[in-house]
């Protein structure tokens, strides 16, 4: 490979200083101007009818600028997909959640607007409510919309080969069924947006985004305003982990509330508040049959899945299609058939979340387990032998250009010991196996590419405009280190101006792992166009050709006589005195089959390309209490090529913790009548220091043909396999299949006690 | 005797004194948030279960969405801003800079003023110790794994020292 | 999150507090650490006229080691205690518990009056307006329901704290003050078992100090904590037990007592009993830890089902009683 000068080094991110001394500006940091505090009311109950709404007597109360209801807003709905519209951001005629917003207010400060909410009265007729998947789909359920039927919300049907003949062809087939409840974000920052609007009408708006053009829209849409007047500003994000990326009704009320006041509003949700009303992780059971051959290949495989979608629509179709399309992409399968259904509840909403589908992605790896075990296969053979492979296509037509998924097995296991472990340990002590892939981007329309331009300064600076963002992952260093490779310049030289929509351009966004692949794509090819206008420029000075040429140390020089060079910025300074332009654009537009679509048409190339990963964990059960120890693991991943290493390492790691430790021990909401019990950090356990074992981190590259530099993402498969490592190596420790996650201790307990009474 | 509802007080914060009117329910937090504008520390949790909220009482890491601000008058208060002094970084900041400790970042302030505190009352901990002293202080996004060597780097310094 | 709003009073000594507590009773809170009283005020599950601060009150605060017992001031915080050479020598238990609350950060802002004198904790109580506005207010919130157990005509919650189990363990008694009088009571009995109105120190009373006694004899103590992550988490259910031995090596007297088990500690008396003048070899575990379990509610009102908090009350009991023989045979 060529050597790079940043590329593929331990780079310190260029936005993490100003984070260690806390300048760096979160949402919920920002003071403006007559800034007043806006609060939400929301619905006490998980479904009523809304008879009436009386906000006069908080509009009286001294300091209180603006109130809001329904009726200021035109009363559309909106929805992801055309066919997914289904929500208002203030309703009119139901609330379906507890905790669904109602009405809102701006008030000079936060005791002011509190007291408002109280003084609002609002006139409920309760309905019948449904909390569970079971409830929802019996013959005489309540309908929580009249649109979807039955309160089935999504039906993705997938259906490749022949399942029937695969599974009378089988030598052993089985059938399980898997469950999880719902689990949560928890990102850092907890949810906050302010807005303004100048005399113009013009809004500015800042909110943690996964995609700034994704919430610009809506906005666009609902305030019925162009595009041009919404300017949804660059700020700096407290993770994302797959939410935030669609318009939320505390974006649209906010800027209600500001354009109502004539003032600046401010939105900062509590813990409860991020829990209750943004987005969760869906609950979800799985059955999964499946058949195999004597050796252990998959031959058939029939899969349904039942998800509690809560409320409303959300990312639905996504969400319901992912988990099944990452089990395709990893594992080799022929004859596949997927029902999956996602399943109205008068619960909170749930979008996709980063390592969404545990009971899914568990699911499949348990069974692999339980039928490798039926044939006297160890796991780590049962992967190799389904791995999917270069060149291979997927059961639902995506090619894969490049797949290191069994140099992932392979390594993870020798580091691990594997052979010298399995089936070898002392009793109640374990190691399993997880294997996973995701993809980097899946079709999305008009909003499927990238564009990027770069500026360049007389002094030889950059500014480079992207739309991508950050949410914490790294995506702002990514760009710079990109830029300033391919101009050879310092990292210093170059200045950001990114996911602000008044000056960048389209970005798909950060939630589908696209950001490296295409948005890096886009950043690299600006460069590029920028690199040949200066080398333009430099091989008439020195009259060699552009080929020539080579940019490093802020200098171009003719690669074969270093000597024969002049500075970057002499070349600038050249183009300007001649009035040639030299700023640069780039767009990528992966290969993505556009006509696939998450119900109607879900076959064609899903997205162009994708990573591949494995982890290993071994585990000590105690078998007095169901306690689980995680001595150490191993986590493997393709990722293409290794940009930033260490950035690689953070997300494996990062991935590792939510998906493993906390999604596979600890982490579960728990529910009353609607209600979760757990919406804070003292109920909900996400793993602390003190829990986290010693991982091993393994990076895998292949070199993607089409990735920046062979990149493609940075850790989604060792966060999506993590859990199924924990629950093999679980299984592996008690000497029984577990099917229903996560693992908390009562019930590990439970099936030790089981199994020891099926001995007796 | 004091006897209050809304009075003045002075909080030293960061070596400087601050004469302000708080109300007795104003947390630590919310004053020095919204009223010294020093917003980098971060309420994550509201409930003394997160560390985000972390600030350092006379040198001892304090949750400051717990304490009331009137209770900490005449007390050293130190909010990361004031970690760093004259444009450089801290060594703490600095080495959770070059470890990839900050991914986000939001927990970044808290877990600093946590790891500067156990490295003043114990200059080489174990790692072990690191993370128990940080085991109340959450992160989502880094797995503890690069924070855990940060600190380390500076604790392996520390016993050099010795 | 915001708190009620409320008048602040910083007495200057125990005096002034005591009068303070005289004058305004009821309406008054006591704040030593904070870390319970600002999270349940800001729940509104506590609105008081007047938050009286004793943390700087001098006479309050340190352990004090005498002839015939220690001492603890109410405001010596987890941390202190749990770092004290002395009570990591003679009452490991309590040591232990203490290094267990919460995280470092919160056991040095939390006092051991504050921890004894926490509320009792259930899923349904101990939240915000959002989770329960629309629900009926249960026992606890001065209603007539009970939302973690359907029909219940009284209040399952639980009392998570663990000092107290440890403190029990070693017959620790309290001071409690008032203007012009004072009472010493073990600490047992400072909990009613009613989780509604789980103490029964009085609206004027301050918590002044804890006394350890001694007692002789070689002795051996634990505490054992089951939670499911290492830190920040409130005991699902605990278990405590110190053992004495006389000069012949028999067992003179020991004390066990069940944490997170309803409203109030538990003692398990009937395994005390069982173990007198039996020698630290001879004891039957699995039959003195089943003892355990019938003492334990099992309501499902805390993050682990009650059914699994019972039966690992009788696991933590045999480890905790294990671990103080071993302490007591390697005193010999
Ligand atoms: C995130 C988190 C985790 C926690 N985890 C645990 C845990 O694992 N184990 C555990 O036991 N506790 C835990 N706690 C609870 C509690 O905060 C600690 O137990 C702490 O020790 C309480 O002490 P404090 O001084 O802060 O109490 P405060 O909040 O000041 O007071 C608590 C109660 O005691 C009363 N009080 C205090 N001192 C006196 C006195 N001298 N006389 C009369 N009344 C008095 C107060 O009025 C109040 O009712 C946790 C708290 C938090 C926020
Ligand atoms: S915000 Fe204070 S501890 Fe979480
Ligand atoms: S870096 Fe995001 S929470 Fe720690």
């Amino acid at each position: 490979m060529k050597k790079f000068d940043l590329i593929g080094k331990d780079m310190k991110r260029v936005d993490t200083a100003s984070k260690a001394t806390g300048e760096a500006l979160f949402s919920g940091d920002l003071i403006l101007p007559r800034m007043l505090v806006g609060k939400v009311l929301r619905s006490p109950y998980p479904h009523a009818r809304i008879i009436s709404i009386d906000t006069s007597k908080a509009e009286k109360l001294p300091g209180v600028k603006a109130v809001i209801t329904a009726k200021d807003m035109s009363g559309d709905k909106w929805g992801v997909f055309k066919y997914t519209q289904d929500q208002q951001f203030l309703p009119t005629e139901k609330v379906r959640y507890v905790g669904e917003e109602v009405a809102a207010v701006a008030a000079v400060d936060e005791d002011t607007a509190l007291e408002a909410l109280s003084l609002i009265d609002v006139q409920y007729e309760p309905l019948p409510a449904v909390f569970t998947v079971d409830d929802a789909l019996a013959p005489n359920a309540p309908l929580i919309h009249d649109v979807y039927p039955s309160n089935i919300n999504i039906h993705v049907k997938i259906d490749v080969g022949d399942v029937e003949k695969g599974f009378s062809e089988s030598f052993l087939v089985r059938e399980d069924t898997f469950t999880a409840p719902e689990d949560s974000y928890f990102q850092g920052e907890p949810y906050a947006v302010a807005a303004q609007f100048d005399n113009a009408g013009n809004l500015e708006i800042w909110m943690p985004n996964a995609g700034p053009h994704l919430k610009a829209k809506p906005l666009s849409n609902v305030l019925k305003i162009p595009l041009n007047k919404v300017r949804v500003r660059k700020i700096t994000i407290g993770g994302a982990f797959g939410g935030r990326s669609e318009i939320a009704p505390a974006d649209v009320i906010c800027a209600f509330l500001a354009r109502k006041a004539k003032r600046p509003v401010k939105i900062i949700y509590t813990r409860e508040e991020n829990t209750v009303a943004t987005r969760q992780a869906h609950a979800m059971v799985t059955t999964i049959k499946t058949g195999v051959d004597k050796e252990g290949h998959v031959v058939a495989r029939d899969i349904t899945c039942r998800m509690d979608g809560g409320a409303y629509s959300s990312t639905g179709p996504i969400a319901v299609s992912v988990p099944f399309l990452c089990m395709e992409q990893a594992y080799r399968m022929e004859n596949i058939r997927y029902n999956g259904y996602r399943i109205l509840t008068n619960k909170p909403i749930r979008g996709m979340f980063r390592t969404h589908g545990r009971a899914f992605a568990c699911g499949v790896d348990t069974q692999l387990d339980m039928l490798g075990a039926e044939l006297g296969i160890d796991p780590l053979t049962m992967r190799l032998r389904n791995a999917r492979q270069t060149g291979d296509y997927t059961p639902t037509k995506s090619f894969v250009a490049s797949c290191g998924m069994t140099e992932t097995i392979i390594r993870t296991g020798e580091q691990s010991g594997w052979k010298e472990k399995f089936g070898k340990l002392p009793p109640f002590h374990g190691i399993g196996i997880g294997t996973n892939s995701v993809q980097t981007g899946f079709p999305m329309g008009i909003r499927g590419g990238s564009q990027a331009f770069i500026k360049l300064n007389e002094d030889g600076g950059i500014t480079v405009i992207t739309g991508i963002v950050d949410n914490g992952q790294g995506n702002d260093n990514m760009i710079v280190q990109i830029a300033a490779e391919e101009l050879g310049i310092s990292p210093d030289d170059v200045q950001l101006i990114s996911a602000d929509t008044e000056v960048t351009p389209s970005d798909p966004g950060s939630y589908s792992m696209c950001e490296t692949f295409i948005g890096g794509n886009a950043v690299r090819l600006a460069a590029q166009d920028v690199k040949m206008k200066l080398f333009k420029i430099a091989a008439g000075e020195f009259g060699v050709g552009e080929d020539e040429l080579t940019a490093r140390d802020r200098k171009i020089f003719v690669t074969s006589n270093p000597e024969k060079s002049m500075n970057i910025a002499k070349a600038v300074r050249i183009a300007l005195s001649r009035n040639e332009s030299i700023s640069g654009e780039g767009s990528y537009w992966p290969n993505v089959d556009a006509k696939r679509e998450w119900v109607k048409n879900p076959y064609g190339q899903l997205s162009e390309t994708f990573s591949f990963g494995t982890v290993i964990v071994e585990v000590k059960v105690d078998p007095e209490t169901g306690q689980v120890e995680v001595i150490e693991a191993w986590a493997a991943q393709d990722v293409g090529y290794a940009l930033n290493p260490k950035v690689i390492e953070g997300q494996f790691e990062g991935g590792f913790a939510m998906g493993g430790q906390g999604g596979m021990l600890s982490e579960f909401h728990q529910w009353h009548e609607g209600r979760v019990l757990n919406p804070t950090h003292l109920g909900y356990m996400v793993p602390l220091a003190i829990d986290m074992p010693k991982i091993n981190n393994i990076i895998v590259e292949t070199i993607d043909p089409n990735g920046p530099y062979g990149a493609k993402e940075a850790g989604m498969s060792v966060a999506m396999s993590a859990a199924q490592a924990y629950s093999g190596a679980i299984s592996n420790a008690i000497g029984v299949y577990l099917k229903d996650f996560p693992l908390t201790p009562d019930i590990i307990l439970k099936a030790i006690e089981g199994k020891g009474k099926r001995e007796q | 005797m004091k006897k209050i509802k809304g009075y003045s007080i002075t909080l030293t914060v960061n070596n400087e004194n601050y004469d302000l009117t708080a109300e007795p329910n104003r947390t630590l937090l919310e004053v020095l948030r919204d009223d010294l504008h020093l917003t980098g520390t971060k309420e994550s949790c509201g409930e003394g279960a997160c560390g985000s909220c972390t600030v350092l009482v006379d040198d001892q890491p304090v949750r400051s969405c717990l304490t009331l601000a009137v209770a900490v008058e005449g007390r050293h208060i130190t909010t990361i801003e004031g970690l760093s002094q004259g444009g450089a970084l801290h060594p703490v900041q600095d080495a959770f800079v070059a470890h990839h400790a900050i991914q986000c970042g939001f927990c970044s302030p808290g877990m600093i003023l946590t790891a500067y505190a156990l490295l003043k009352e114990n200059p080489s901990p174990t790692e072990e110790e690191i993370r128990r002293a940080i085991s109340g202080n959450v992160c989502r996004c880094t797995g503890y794994a690069k924070i855990v060597e940060a600190i380390k780097s500076l604790a392996d310094q520390g016993r050099q020292e010795r | 999150m915001r708190l009620p709003p409320f008048q602040y009073l910083e007495p200057e000594n125990i005096t002034e507090a005591l009068s303070m507590m005289d004058t305004y009773k009821d309406t008054v809170k006591i704040i030593a650490g904070g870390t319970e009283v600002i999270n349940h005020m800001k729940h509104r599950l506590l609105s008081p006229a007047f938050v009286m601060n004793i943390a700087k009150l001098g006479d309050l605060g340190g352990i004090s080691v005498l002839d015939h017992e220690i001492v603890l001031g109410a405001s010596t915080t987890l941390k202190e205690i749990a770092n004290s050479p002395v009570i990591k020598e003679k009452c490991k238990a309590i040591a232990e518990a203490a290094f267990q609350v919460a995280s470092p950060t919160i056991a040095a802002m939390g006092t051991i009056g504050g921890n004894i004198l926490q509320n009792t904790r259930c899923m349904t109580y101990n939240q915000s307006e959002i989770v329960l506005t629309g629900l009926d207010s249960c026992h606890k919130r001065g209603g007539t329901i009970c939302l973690a157990v359907k029909g219940s005509t009284r209040c399952f919650s639980v009392y998570q704290g663990d000092m107290a189990p440890a403190l029990i363990a070693f017959d620790a008694q309290c001071i409690l003050r008032k203007s012009g009088a004072t009472r010493t009571i073990p600490i047992i009995d400072l909990f009613t078992g009613n989780g509604v109105q789980p103490f029964s120190i009085g609206s004027d009373e301050i918590l002044t100090g804890i006394i350890i006694p001694k007692q002789d004899g070689t002795s051996g103590s634990a505490y054992k904590k089951l939670r499911i992550r290492g830190s920040i988490d409130f005991p699902l259910v605990s278990a405590a037990s110190v053992i004495w031995v006389g000069a012949d090596g028999k067992i003179t007297s020991s004390r066990m007592v069940i944490g997170a088990a309803g409203p109030a500690p538990r003692m398990v008396e009937e395994a005390s009993l069982a173990i007198q003048g039996q020698l630290p070899g001879e004891i039957d575990l699995e039959a003195l830890a089943g003892m355990a379990y019938g003492l334990t509610e099992g309501a499902d009102n805390l993050a682990m089902p009650g059914a699994y908090r019972r039966k690992m009350a009788r696991v933590l009991l045999k480890r905790a009683v294990q671990e103080a023989l071993e302490d007591v045979k390697r005193g010999i």
